[in-house]
């Protein structure tokens, strides 16, 4: 700004008086500093010369000069530097930094003069460079470059040049990006590292980007021919197609597509019931993922089914995420570095599951110094520890949770409830240790439980435990590698201590261990590669039940165990063909063995499967295999940018899933139990296209993505209409395979600078499931496609948060989605002398419309460097519109009346308060 | 596997709590919605059995919640077997469709059974054959704790197949019980005249002091020997009679029908049970619709329900008394208290005696020895402690044993 006014000031101040200009000078300078010369030169000749120190540099000047005028000794003086100077009136001299000052304006700048001389010279157009500095938070980080000296006669463009090398290995760069903002302009550097680029004059802002190797931004103030070289890191994954920071050119450049990120800081300005920061609730507000039902269990992604998603938490599989139903995640947010969800093309390293992958990832705890964060809200209590355990090499992270959320069922009026509990925790242990540059181990642990009990006579308890351990290894600057070994298990156990003598223990569990290797190659930077091998085994104890104390009559029974091998193998590689079109491609080949020992039973072919048709009954020893399923997975993405702020991107991946989760709810239950694919129950298949545009408005301030996708799955998981599947030994019977389809169109609109951010999505989406077969007993709504349990046409979300301050903020969240199809009975009749009910078609009806608006105000401490803790309020309302939003509808017979009652979730806003403290 | 359904169900009640906890007002609360969702579909109650009687149809139609049962009138109804032989039926009340002489399913044939409705559209089940002809091995009556630890009666029932080709039993029971008035009399009270009030007294002339009341199975009592040791049914339990059960308070007899069914008959009754226990909706098991073996031959995307099976039957019946498994007494209670009230005769022009005789509740029992001033000179009960007519027919069934 100050530049700019002293332009206007001379502008203003009209013609100069050069009388002292012409003034013959003798002067002699030995081993001086520049401002010693101009000092000197006050003092000879009456002049007062303005400048910044700084500018002057530390060089030593000897110099005579004899009877010239001061013209020429300044001249000489600046002129292998970017100082310009200007005589501003008698006797003051203002010296500029690269900027040229104008004393008139530029020919035809009050248009042509028509009867002007013509005169026959090279046209030289007098260009300045305006520079204004923007104030805009995320910009100041990038730091400012002047390059170049003005002069009067500046041109349109410049030529920059220079040398981009490694800064660890001091190597050029070959086939680095350079890319100007808002420009259509690129370079790319040659075989030695150097580039070439014609820029405007004035500000340009440089980004570059290559594989292997940190982006970097700069912003240039090109003011004449110059050179920049591109002191570049390396960056620590290579092929990784995560994101460590956020860049906010990511959504153009990244090639996967489908990929979704939350953003677990800014998660925690958004309000949620009880006040409880959960990732997943956040998950599902961007566009293609949602949920059944408020409150219910199981994310769907893009018309998949719940059991259809890979939760990985540090690389180790956790089966239920969801505490309480489903109302609470089970992951505790402050232990959380990042979620990165693929919902398109999964990466080739993941297989196993159809429709999604959420790669979440524990921070890494401090190795410099003791951290702790705790918060209190009215359901949990969270405490996380950090601590370095070897300086600046290891450090643990400890986070606990556990709620209370007891003194809710024992306030209650209702005497029979007063013995009923619900509580839950999960706790997670992290050990991180950088042994060396070329080797660093990753260790996790993790536990969840939850219990709950409605009447005294019934405890249930649902518990997920997961164990992963991780080396990485780096052998040299081209390949590098981790081996991961892996425990997950989920199990859940009923007990029933009534006052019959039918007391029951009823229990299940699936366990897998995996292990894992992972290499990366780089060939060159264009070309890198990603390969490795995964070996995985599953333990399924399908159900047993047991008699509970002396006098029960209940016969102990047990469905025998399951066991089943997963081996794949893979490799992915990124391939910039140019800078503007990348290719992500890979290849994944996945096998399965379900293994013995067990009993399988072969049923008659073209018949229905039942008791009728079974042919034959075949045992088998231990490891022997009983079926053999393999597949080969397609996962390929590519990128290409049209312009630095627009890009598309299409995708196809085909999945393979040989694990699923038996169901007969409408919804998620934590008793669902998963079963392996053996020899009648084949596994589930996906293919997945998609395709989206990506548009950055605004320097960024705003993405806007487009994308559409169709999805067609096989063998997907039903049942048949009333089976029974807890402690069914035959469930194959009962087991209905069918086919889906599911598409739909995403578009997000975010906004992630300023006070106001947030986002905005849209998703238009159907997900059908078809169920035909040759015989009645085995169709679902005669055989033709149905709207599927979780099929939402519409879903709008909007999280957004206005900071008023540093220290206060207000955020509000709003959700719309049609309501989920539900089957209503139709109608009643009597056979054999009884009365029943007949039902729709399945999902043929819908129950009303969902909405909720959310508010929440969020007060941070306040920010005095010598505080001790740093502490955050959050006072939430959930529901505040009060939306007596239907969860399920249902008939009941009352008194020989039939009665439709809907029950819902949080019919009333719901108030809160969360303190959360950190130090 | 009743345990699914009641952990989904107690599982369902938790969220509602949690909610009732002060956080929401009411969970449940009655659905209003403007959705017209009746469907009127036709329902085929028909099985096929090698009994020697009158062969039955029973057609009707779905109705909306709480109204009358609408019957299918006018159809015609068939059977034939794959030799060609057509079974008719003729209509004998409303929807009631009966074969004019008896007949029986023969094993080996193969049997179908078509329907012409008045409206023309047609229907046509599947081809079935007699399921294998078994009879029960046993059926008996034991004293019992039932599940929710009432002590009584349980009936049970043993079945096997040597051959191993039955194994899907749906049974039906017919229970009849003798009924003693415990405050009878010989004679009653005949009115002659209103006004003046003018009684007199007469002999009874029918059987009004025992009885024989008798009911029908309502449930689906469906058995499958897998899930059994050793593929037999083994004490099956068909009837429960709390100690209580004014049914067991005299001699009872119990005719139980065994019906052998074919796996898919059986899967049909199965799930329609599952259905029909409105109390597992709370569970959000997916409901849908019941599909059986009959489909249109006019419209093949209409629905029908209900699953034509030719099924062999075999009947057993037994006879016991409350005292052989409770000799220590006392007898289970009559259904009322039969206490006596005694109107006065005449009282302000009008005789309230009269008045509650002709109300048809009341009956006379004996004569009041013993007046207060604001009782009449009779004791009356009501009309089942004093007429056994009111709850049973007064002709003693052929079957009867004593």
């Amino acid at each position: 700004m100050r530049f700019f006014s002293i332009i206007l000031i001379v502008f203003c101040s009209g013609v100069m008086n050069g009388q002292d200009i012409s003034k013959l000078v003798s002067i002699s300078f030995e081993n001086v500093d520049k401002k010693t010369v101009l000092s000197r030169l006050e003092n000879q000749t009456d002049v007062t010369f303005y400048y910044l120190e700084e500018w002057l540099g530390e060089e030593l000047i000897t110099k005579e000069y004899q009877n010239v005028t001061l013209k020429t000794i300044l001249d000489d003086l600046f002129s292998d530097t970017v100082l310009n100077y200007y005589f501003l009136k008698e006797k003051e001299v203002v010296l500029t930094s690269n900027i040229v000052i104008y004393d008139n304006l530029p020919d035809r700048f009050f248009g042509e003069e028509k009867d002007s001389l013509v005169v026959n010279k090279p046209k030289q157009k007098i260009a300045p460079v305006f520079y204004t500095k923007k104030k805009s938070l995320n910009e100041a980080k990038i730091s400012t470059i002047k390059i170049g000296k003005a002069s009067v006669y500046s041109k349109e463009k410049y030529e920059l040049s220079g040398y981009a090398r490694n800064f660890t290995t001091g190597k050029p760069i070959q086939n680095l990006a350079i890319l100007v903002e808002g420009k259509d302009l690129v370079a790319t550097t040659d075989k030695n590292g150097y580039y070439l680029l014609e820029l405007p004059a004035g500000e340009n802002i440089l980004s570059t980007t290559s594989l292997g190797i940190a982006d970097s931004k700069k912003r240039v103030i090109l003011y004449n021919n110059g050179t920049l070289d591109f002191d570049l890191t390396e960056s620590l994954e290579v092929l990784d197609e995560v994101l460590l920071e956020s860049n906010r050119d990511e959504n153009i450049k990244d090639v996967v597509t489908g990929k979704e990120q939350v953003d677990v800081e800014a998660s925690k300005n958004i309000p949620l019931v009880l006040g409880e920061r959960d990732v997943l609730k956040v998950a599902t507000a961007l566009p293609g993922i949602t949920t059944a039902g408020e409150g219910a269990a199981g994310l769907n992604v893009r018309g998949g089914k719940a059991d259809q998603n890979l939760t990985l938490l540090d690389d180790a599989l956790i089966y239920n995420p969801q505490h309480f139903f489903g109302l609470f995640s089970a992951l505790n947010p402050f232990t959380i570095g990042k979620v990165d969800i693929y919902k398109g093309a999964i990466p080739a390293e993941y297989g196993g599951r159809l429709s999604s992958v959420f790669d979440i990832k524990t921070k890494d705890a401090r190795t410099d110094k003791l951290g702790v964060e705790a918060s209190i809200g009215p359901v949990t209590g969270n405490v996380t520890v950090e601590t370095p355990v070897v300086k600046d090499k290891s450090g643990l992270l400890f986070g606990a949770r556990g709620a209370y959320a007891n003194w809710i069922l024992r306030s209650l009026d209702e005497e029979t409830l007063n013995n009923s509990q619900a509580s839950f925790y999960d706790a997670i242990l992290k050990y991180n240790h950088e042994i060396n540059e070329n080797n660093k181990i990753n260790a996790t642990g993790y536990y969840s439980r939850d219990d709950f009990s409605i009447t005294s006579d019934s405890i249930y308890v649902y518990s997920n435990r997961a164990f992963s351990l991780r080396w990485d290894h780096t052998f040299n600057d081209k390949h590098k590698g981790n081996v991961l070994l892996t425990n997950s298990q989920y199990k859940f156990d009923i007990n029933f201590d009534g006052d019959s003598n039918n007391d029951f223990n009823l229990g299940y569990s699936v366990e897998e261990t995996e292990v894992k290797l992972q290499m990366k190659y780089e060939l060159n930077p264009m070309y890198k590669f990603h390969y490795g091998i995964a070996n995985k085994i599953y333990q399924v104890r399908p159900g047993s039940i047991k008699p509970d104390g002396d006098g029960s009559i209940v016969t102990p029974f047990s469905i025998p165990k399951e066991k089943a091998l997963e081996s794949a193998a893979f490799i992915s590689g990124r391939f910039d063909f140019t800078p503007k079109f990348s290719v992500n491609a890979g290849l994944r080949y996945s096998l399965y063995n379900a293994l013995g020992e067990g009993t399988q039973r072969e049923y008659e072919e073209n018949r229905p499967r039942n008791e009728g048709t079974v042919t034959n009954t075949i045992q088998y020893e231990n490891n022997k295999v009983i079926e053999t399923y393999d597949g080969v997975e397609l996962r390929l993405s590519s990128r290409y940018i049209i312009k630095p702020d627009l890009s598309i991107k299409a995708g196809y991946s085909n999945t393979y899933q040989y694990i699923h989760t038996l169901s007969n709810n409408t919804t998620v239950s934590p008793i669902d139990t998963w079963k392996l694919s053996d020899l009648n129950i084949a596994p589930q298949k996906a293919q997945q296209y998609s395709f989206g545009v990506f548009k950055n408005l605004n320097e960024s301030t705003y993405e806007i993505s487009l994308e559409g996708f169709y999805k067609k799955l096989d063998n997907i998981v039903d049942f048949k209409v009333g089976s029974q599947i807890l402690l069914n030994e035959n469930i194959e019977t009962e087991v209905l395979q069918g086919e889906g389809k599911a598409y739909g169109v995403e578009f997000l609109l975010r906004k992630n600078k300023g006070k106001f951010n947030g986002w905005f999505s849209y998703t238009y989406s159907r997900s059908f499931v078809k169920l035909d077969s040759e015989f009645a007993e085995e169709r679902v709504n005669n055989g033709e496609f149905f709207p599927a349990n979780y099929d939402k046409p519409h879903d709008i979300s909007l999280v957004s948060n206005y900071k008023f301050t540093k220290r206060f903020s207000l955020s509000a969240n709003f959700v719309y989605q049609t309501g989920r199809p539900v089957t209503f009975p139709v109608g009643q009749f009597i056979l054999n002398g009884s009365e029943f009910v007949v039902f729709s078609d399945r999902n043929k009806f819908r129950i009303p419309d969902f909405y909720r608006l959310d508010l929440g105000f969020n007060i941070e401490g306040n920010h005095k460097n010598k505080k001790l803790a740093h502490s955050f309020w959050t006072i939430s309302i959930y529901n505040v519109l009060g939306r007596n939003n239907p969860f399920s509808v249902f008939f009941v017979a009352d008194d020989g009346e039939i009665r439709a009652l809907q029950s819902s979730v949080f019919s009333i806003p719901v108030p809160s308060i969360t303190y959360n403290l950190k130090f | 596997m009743n345990l699914e359904n009641s952990a989904k169900r107690r599982f369902f009640r938790l969220c509602c709590i949690l909610l009732l906890g002060g956080l929401v007002t009411t969970c449940v609360e009655p659905f209003e919605t403007e959705i017209e969702s009746f469907e009127s579909i036709l329902i085929v109650d028909a099985t096929l059995t090698n009994e020697q009687k009158q062969q039955q149809v029973l057609l009707s139609r779905t109705f909306r919640f709480n109204e009358e049962q609408l019957v299918e009138t006018g159809a015609e109804v068939g059977i034939v077997d794959d030799q060609s032989t057509r079974f008719e039926f003729i209509e004998t009340e409303p929807g009631k469709y009966l074969t004019p002489s008896e007949f029986t399913a023969v094993p080996g044939r193969d049997y179908q059974l078509i329907i012409k409705t008045a409206e023309g559209n047609e229907y046509a089940s599947d081809f079935r054959s007699l399921t294998p002809v078994l009879e029960i091995d046993d059926l008996y009556a034991e004293r019992t704790v039932n599940g929710q630890g009432v002590l009584g009666i349980t009936v049970f029932a043993d079945s096997s197949d040597p051959q191993g080709n039955a194994k899907f039993y749906r049974y039906e029971y017919d229970e009849t019980y003798k009924i003693i008035a415990p405050r009878w009399s010989p004679v009653e009270i005949e009115v002659l005249s209103k006004n003046p009030p003018e009684i007199q007294f007469v002999t009874k002339t029918e059987e009004t002091r025992v009885c024989y009341g008798s009911a029908s199975s309502t449930d689906v009592i469906l058995a499958s020997s897998t899930e059994f040791d050793e593929d037999k049914v083994t004490r099956f339990p068909i009837r429960f009679l709390s100690k209580e059960n004014f049914l067991t308070q005299n001699r009872y007899s119990i005719l139980v029908r065994q019906f052998v069914q074919s796996p898919e008959a059986f899967a049909f009754y199965e799930t329609l049970k599952e259905f029909s226990d409105f109390e597992s909706l709370f569970s959000q098991t997916q409901p849908g619709f019941i599909t059986g073996n009959i489909v249109s031959r006019t419209n093949s995307s209409e629905k029908i329900i209900g699953f034509f099976d030719v099924s062999s039957v075999s009947s057993k019946r037994i006879f016991f008394e409350h005292i052989d498994f409770f000799p220590e007494g006392p007898p289970p209670p009559f259904i009322n208290d039969c206490e006596t009230f005694s109107p006065l005769f005449f009282f302000l022009g009008f005789s309230p005696l009269i008045d509650a005789l002709e109300t048809g509740f009341f009956t006379y029992f004996n004569v009041n020895d013993d007046p207060t001033p604001d009782e009449g000179p009779y004791l009356l009960v009501p009309k089942e402690c004093g007429d056994c007519r009111v709850l049973g027919s007064n002709k003693v069934p052929d079957f009867w044993e004593e």
